[in-house]
């Protein structure tokens, strides 16, 4: 076994097991958890790195490139394989540059102690498991390890409402994950295979009850999957967790549990069940494109008339998983390819988004949308980050958003799906609604027109006065801060001129699921 | 006509320098005169390197700058990100960077006279502006343009909101919501329908968007195969940038967006944003679908039988022009009257372009420049009066002719080029417009039955009409009328004949009503001297809540706030120590579009046109050669340049030039 | 139909008790009694796969894999149940405890801060901050 295969079980093995080692220490030495945090998050970017030069070196077909690490010696289909393809090791590179990015804002913002580093490494290495395996079972386990990472890390906000949001979120996490367990009995009853490239290669071979239970299965995992990604109606434990978890796990959680979720999603969908199945299965696509359609129009609108921005930008989550969604409902390359970058795309906006929003909170008092009238003269770089990662959110050109949206609507123009494409249009407008809003606040709104708001934000305790010096716990605004968020939001903007490079690296992938050809 | 294609820097440089200007100006923020040494600069240097390119293109070479034979790599698989500079795009660009520079000194001398706040956003975002739009105008396929026509509606956003106040909140909403429907759901919409048309046409799985003189042939192609759906882009594509040539129903952003400063009302809400829209129009026309495509996939429409598609838009351009110049008769403020003159105007260009024959379209074309110097002219001129005397009703400008001579000089022959009147910019394209239409007659052809023809004919004719009707008692009030001794304005509102009195701003004046169509708001209007009665009695509008009922100014508790300042700017004839008062008194949300003008008490004082008194140089220079070119424009056609660019660009659409 | 309940009853118990459990968390307002109705779903589920294990040649009931079963007779190979589901069972338990902890030490901390377990009360405190 070459040290290349080695990396993919390194990459989710050392996370978890150093995830001791700052509780360890922490009982003799008080700060030697963000060193080893770093260290580790450093070590396992560089791996991911690595690992994508192998991966994207490689050339042919999605399983000749991939690295694959058969945990323990045992052979597939009895054993357990982490799989790095061209899809995987892309969100393993998302996940882990997501998690120095934000690892770094939390030196200053918080929050900090032993424990919130164990969790934090927690949930990195199952997201990164959640990403590379490629076995149904196990991706149930990292599903409830990244649960109870995300779970830990939530209720380590300092008010009592985020016990409640983190218990709401264990609640219905828990019974999602359950479901989707429910499927992987079903899919086990009729394929007697966990392994998702067997799975793949039995799917299409079933026939009479086995192919009953197999839909039965589909059914349970979709479902599933659709309370993990937060699709309306099953969304509502997802503002909760997002408003009321620390400003420095937010971006963590609302940038990778529903995106590695929605990944493990397409990767269910498209590996192990195949366009075929879901085509031949009646009503199988129309549902999940009517999930995510419905789900982009609802979150729109209920982001419009939240008062707190994290809440806001929460339902602004739901409309664009719903719009991921949808395009695997398309069942085109075009539009799959189009749902993946969206859902790095995504990924990548909504951390940077929900720094700035910690930024604010620390540096501005603000957590409202009110309150954050003026911002763009008393903080210009957050407030033009902001602006930036908002409109590129809401899909103008040249930004990830727009490429990811381009390819989607492309998609449902090529599956002949006007009503969705009419959706996918729209939700450009839908989006601007709760973005300009924001964005008129921040630019067009002096702040003493609204000052009462902004007492009001400063005496609940979350952060400063308005002029920026007394600190509530001794957090600040460092240069740092701002350079993550001034640096994913040229990223955003950047990889809007990737479009090509992305959709090159993501072909043997989306080959592999054999898509009908489409031009 | 043969085309040699040249991979060149310069349109990309010509896209870029302002927008890396945008970088300098913010950078540049505490130094007035550096930053708009910038903006100068960077509108030199543009239009430098947009007319090194002219020589070239005129003898039919196309610059071409590609990100794909840049890096290697497609901007989405299969569309490439390219900017070319082809005749089309020249007019566009050359018009636009010309004229930028005359405004960026007339901006520096607005903004400085009204001592506005964020200067330095208004600069930026004004680069930027300009920026997008010869992006828009040398985009060399459907999702470059589409690119730079999304940037363009976001970096003008700014600008429309500039007053923070709640009016121009609304407005920048508004302006929001209407060009990204038009940009983001209908031309994005509309591109990915040519997208996936021309890819199934290719049976390669190579899809086109790339401008071609005379309709992309794939599409061509592949409208044969479907022409629903070709029909459904057309519309799409259409309607996409009709939002921003303002044809109705997607007009009503444009008087809204009058709010904001007036060089941006100038430049951008009448040449370089509404022209975009027009602009896309004819690109739509020209190099996407071919003159050819409306007629050979009419649409069958019951009772009335096979529509060529582009009658339907010429029936809402026609519509447009003759409505929005009744609408503009209506208008008090001048800003807003000349708003819905451009909306008419710029259904001038759709109209020329959607008769599809080729002495329309090159009226059209020209109109694209000879309507922008004039307007502008109007715009510096309306601007002028506005930071010398905060005047913006019309109805309070009797006699102002004697206050600002040149200024008014000015307007009038702005005013006679809008009305088509011989010798000015106007006349030259109409007449080309009216030929076209005429010969279009004669001949039938295009899809056209010749009654149509003579209908928009009869429409352009009549909104000539119209024109001098709106604008001549501007001109006419300034000049012919005194301060104590005038009509009422609106001419129209009032019994034939006219009436002896006049109002200006009353309370609650519901120009800035969303509706802003004119007709709802003359209930809430009194009869008023504007002359005689202490204008500070009448109300600050703080946006259309508060202002749009009948309370009486006096026991509004906001305008009362505001009163004293209102009258230090009244009795304050300078115009810098008014600003000066007005900085000091007055720190927050208070817009000088809200001060009611009129003649001072006594009337106007009389300064001479020789000594250039009425304003600062920094106006008056660039209203002086805005009204020169329009003279020029009108007199030398064929010395100016825009007219064998025009015909160029017929003549490569066509095979043929007209002239 | 009868014939089905009668020889896969085990299923049905377990949607009977799959369906108990969601009940009991969606409509329970006690916090600790919505826990236990997580835990009885999962243990259904549990029970689900173990029934899914269970195997049957000829009437003959196949053994556990630890311990020494009863020889097909037709083919001499051992009548064994999957021992797949029994190892993800094993696992899930495992997992199901974790969760089980973590959310009671959620509980704990919200009574402590509102003195109170019922979600009902619970919003009502919470309306009134």
């Amino acid at each position: 076994m070459s040290s290349v295969e080695l990396l993919p079980a390194l990459l989710v093995v050392v996370p978890i097991l150093l995830a001791t080692v700052p509780i360890a220490l922490g009982l003799r030495y008080d700060r030697t958890g963000w060193s080893v945090t770093l260290a580790t998050t450093v070590g396992l970017f560089a791996g991911t790195v690595y690992l994508a030069t192998v991966v994207y070196g490689g050339s042919g077909t999605n399983q000749e490139v991939a690295v694959i690490h058969e945990l323990g010696g045992f052979t597939a289909p009895m054993g357990i394989e982490l799989v790095a393809d061209t899809l995987s090791t892309m969100i393993a590179l998302l996940v882990t540059g997501t998690a120095l990015g934000v690892l770094a804002f939390t030196r200053v913002g918080g929050p900090r102690g032993n424990t919130f580093y164990s969790g934090y490494l927690l949930l990195v290495g199952g997201l990164l498991g959640l990403t590379m395996t490629g076995d149904v079972f196990n991706m149930f386990v990292f599903l409830e390890i990244v649960g109870l990472g995300s779970y830990a890390l939530i209720s380590s906000g300092r008010g009592p409402e985020a016990a409640v949001a983190a218990l709401k979120y264990l609640i219905i996490g828990t019974v999602g994950a359950s479901i989707y367990l429910i499927g992987v009995g079903f899919l086990f009853m009729a394929t007697g295979s966990l392994n998702m490239l067997d799975l793949a290669a039995t799917v299409p071979t079933l026939e009479g009850q086995n192919l009953q239970l197999a839909r039965a299965a589909f059914a349970f995992i979709f479902v599933g999957f659709a309370i993990k990604v937060a699709q309306w109606p099953l969304h509502s434990w997802q503002p909760d967790a997002y408003q009321h978890a620390p400003d420095g796990v937010t971006p963590l959680i609302a940038a990778l549990v529903s995106t590695v979720s929605a990944y493990a999603l397409a990767r269910l969908l498209f590996t192990v069940f195949g366009a075929e199945f879901i085509a031949s299965t009646p009503y199988a696509s129309e549902i999940i494109v009517t999930v995510g359609a419905v789900s982009v129009v609802a979150g729109s609108t209920l982001a419009v008339i939240q008062t707190d921005v994290k809440r806001m930008l929460a339902y602004s989550s739901v409309s664009q998983f719903g719009l991921i969604v949808a395009a695997y409902g398309l069942l085109t390359e075009t539009a799959l390819v189009g749902a993946l970058i969206h859902l790095i795309g995504h990924g990548l906006m909504k951390a940077g988004l929900f720094i700035a929003v910690g930024i604010i909170a620390i540096g501005y008092g603000a957590r409202t949308v009110d309150a954050y009238a003026g911002l763009a003269g008393e903080r210009p770089f957050v407030a033009g980050s902001m602006a930036v990662l908002l409109i590129a959110l809401v899909g103008i050109p040249p930004s990830i958003g727009f490429i990811g949206k381009w390819y989607i609507a492309v998609g449902a123009i090529e599956a002949q799906s006007w009503l969705v494409a009419g959706v996918i249009f729209l939700s450009t407008m839908l989006t601007l609604a709760y973005v300009a809003r924001l964005l008129e606040r921040m630019y067009f709104t002096p702040a003493s027109a609204l000052e009462a708001g902004h007492e009001d934000t400063a005496t609940v305790g979350h952060a400063v006065t308005d002029g920026g010096t007394a600190t509530v716990r001794g957090t600040r605004v460092t240069i740092g801060m701002l350079a993550i968020v001034i640096f994913v939001a040229a990223l955003a903007v950047f990889l809007g001129f990737a479009g090509d490079a992305f959709f090159a690296l993501l072909e043997p992938f989306v080959e592999s699921a054999d898509l009908e050809v489409s031009p | 006509m043969s085309e040699t294609v040249v991979t060149d820097l310069r349109p990309l440089a010509a896209v870029l320098v302002s927008a890396i200007a945008v970088v300098f100006i913010v950078a540049s923020y505490r130094y007035p005169n550096v930053r708009e040494g910038w903006s100068v600069l960077a509108a030199l240097a543009k239009f430098a390197i947009v007319a090194s390119m002219l020589p070239g293109v005129m003898n039919g070479t196309v610059y071409k700058w590609s990100f794909a034979e840049a890096t290697g790599l497609d901007f989405v698989a299969g569309v490439d990100f390219a900017l070319r500079a082809d005749p089309l795009g020249m007019l566009f660009a050359l018009l636009a960077s010309f004229l930028w520079i005359f405004t960026s000194f007339y901006a520096a001398g607005y903004m400085r006279g009204l001592d506005e706040h964020a200067q330095t956003r208004f600069f930026a975002a004004f680069a930027a502006s300009l920026s997008t739009a010869v992006g828009i105008a040398f985009a060399s396929n459907l999702v470059t343009i589409f690119i730079f026509y999304e940037l363009l509606s976001l970096v003008t956003y700014p600008l429309v909101a500039h007053n923070e106040d709640s009016e121009a909140r609304i407005a920048g909403r508004k302006y929001l919501t209407y060009t990204f429907f038009g940009g983001g759901v209908f031309l994005l919409a509309g591109t990915v329908l040519v997208y996936w048309l021309t890819s199934s046409a290719s049976g390669t799985d190579t899809a086109t968007l790339e401008f071609q003189a005379g309709g992309i042939e794939l599409l061509t192609e592949a409208a044969a195969a479907d022409p629903a759906i070709a029909q459904a882009a057309f519309y799409l594509l259409i309607a996409g940038f009709g939002v921003k040539a303002a044809v109705m129903p997607l007009h009503s952003w444009l008087a809204d967006a009058m709010v904001a400063p007036t060089p941006v009302s100038g430049l951008l809400h009448a040449v370089a944003v509404v022209k975009s829209g027009a602009f896309g129009v004819a690109r739509v026309y020209l190099d996407v679908f071919g003159l050819e495509f409306p007629t050979a996939y009419p649409l069958s429409v019951p009772v009335v039988g096979d529509v060529p598609l582009n009658i339907p838009v010429a029936i809402l351009a026609a519509f447009t022009l003759t409505a929005a110049s009744i609408i503009a008769l209506r208008k008090d403020h001048l800003k807003r009257r000349l708003a819905y003159s451009t909306t008419a105007q710029l259904s001038y260009i759709v109209l020329g372009l959607s008769m599809l024959h080729p002495i329309g379209v090159l009226g059209a074309l020209l109109h694209i420049p000879a309507h922008a110097f004039g307007k502008l002219t109007l715009f510096f001129c309306a601007g002028a009066i506005h930071v010398e005397t905060h005047t913006d009703y019309v109805s309070e400008m009797a006699g102002i002719g004697k206050r600002m001579p040149l200024t008014m000089s000015a307007f009038t022959l702005g005013a006679a080029s809008m009305a088509g009147i011989p010798l000015l910019a106007g006349f030259v394209s109409k007449f080309y417009l009216l030929i076209g239409a005429a010969s279009g007659a004669e001949v039938a052809v295009y899809g056209l039955e010749a009654t149509w023809l003579w209908i928009f004919a009869a429409s352009l004719i009549v909104s000539g009409v119209l024109n001098i009707a709106y604008l001549w008692p501007v001109v006419y009030t300034a000049f012919f009328e005194s301060e104590d001794r005038h009509d009422a304005k609106p001419v129209f509102e009032f019994p034939a004949g006219g009436e002896r009195k006049s109002y200006g701003v009353l309370e609650g004046e519901a120009d800035h009503d969303i509706a802003s169509d004119g007709g709802s708001d003359d209930s809430t209007r009194k009869d008023r001297y504007a002359v005689n009665e202490n204008p500070s009695d009448a109300d600050v509008p703080f946006g259309p809540g508060s202002g749009a009922g009948s309370t009486a100014a006096g026991e509004n508790p906001v305008a009362a706030d505001h009163d004293d300042t209102d009258q230090d700017d009244h009795t304050d004839e300078h115009h810098d120590s008014e600003a000066n008062e007005h900085h000091e008194t007055d720190d927050e949300e208070h817009h000088d579009d809200h001060h009611h003008g009129g003649a001072p008490l006594g009337g106007w004082e009389r300064r001479s046109p020789l000594t250039f008194a009425e304003s600062t140089w920094l106006m008056l220079m660039p209203i002086t050669v805005i009204v020169t070119g329009a003279v020029t424009l009108g007199i030398v056609p064929d010395y100016a340049v825009f007219l064998e660019l025009a015909d160029t660009i017929v003549a490569g659409v066509t095979g043929e030039g007209v002239l | 139909m009868i014939e089905l309940l009668a020889t896969r009853y085990a299923y049905l118990l377990m949607f009977v008790l799959l369906g108990i459990g969601l009940y009991m968390t969606i409509a329970s307002q006690n916090l600790v009694k919505k826990l236990i109705g997580v835990n009885l779903f999962q243990t259904a589920i549990f029970l689900f796969f173990v029934a899914v294990a269970y195997v049957e040649v000829d009437g003959e009931p196949g053994g556990s894999p630890v311990v020494p079963a009863t020889e097909n007779p037709a083919s001499s190979d051992l009548i064994l149940a999957s021992p797949l589901p029994h190892v993800i069972v094993l696992t899930a338990i495992v997992v199901g405890i974790a969760l089980t902890a973590v959310g009671l030490a959620l509980i704990v901390r919200i009574y402590s801060e509102y003195g109170t377990l019922r979600e009902d009360t619970l919003r009502e405190v919470r309306a009134d901050e």
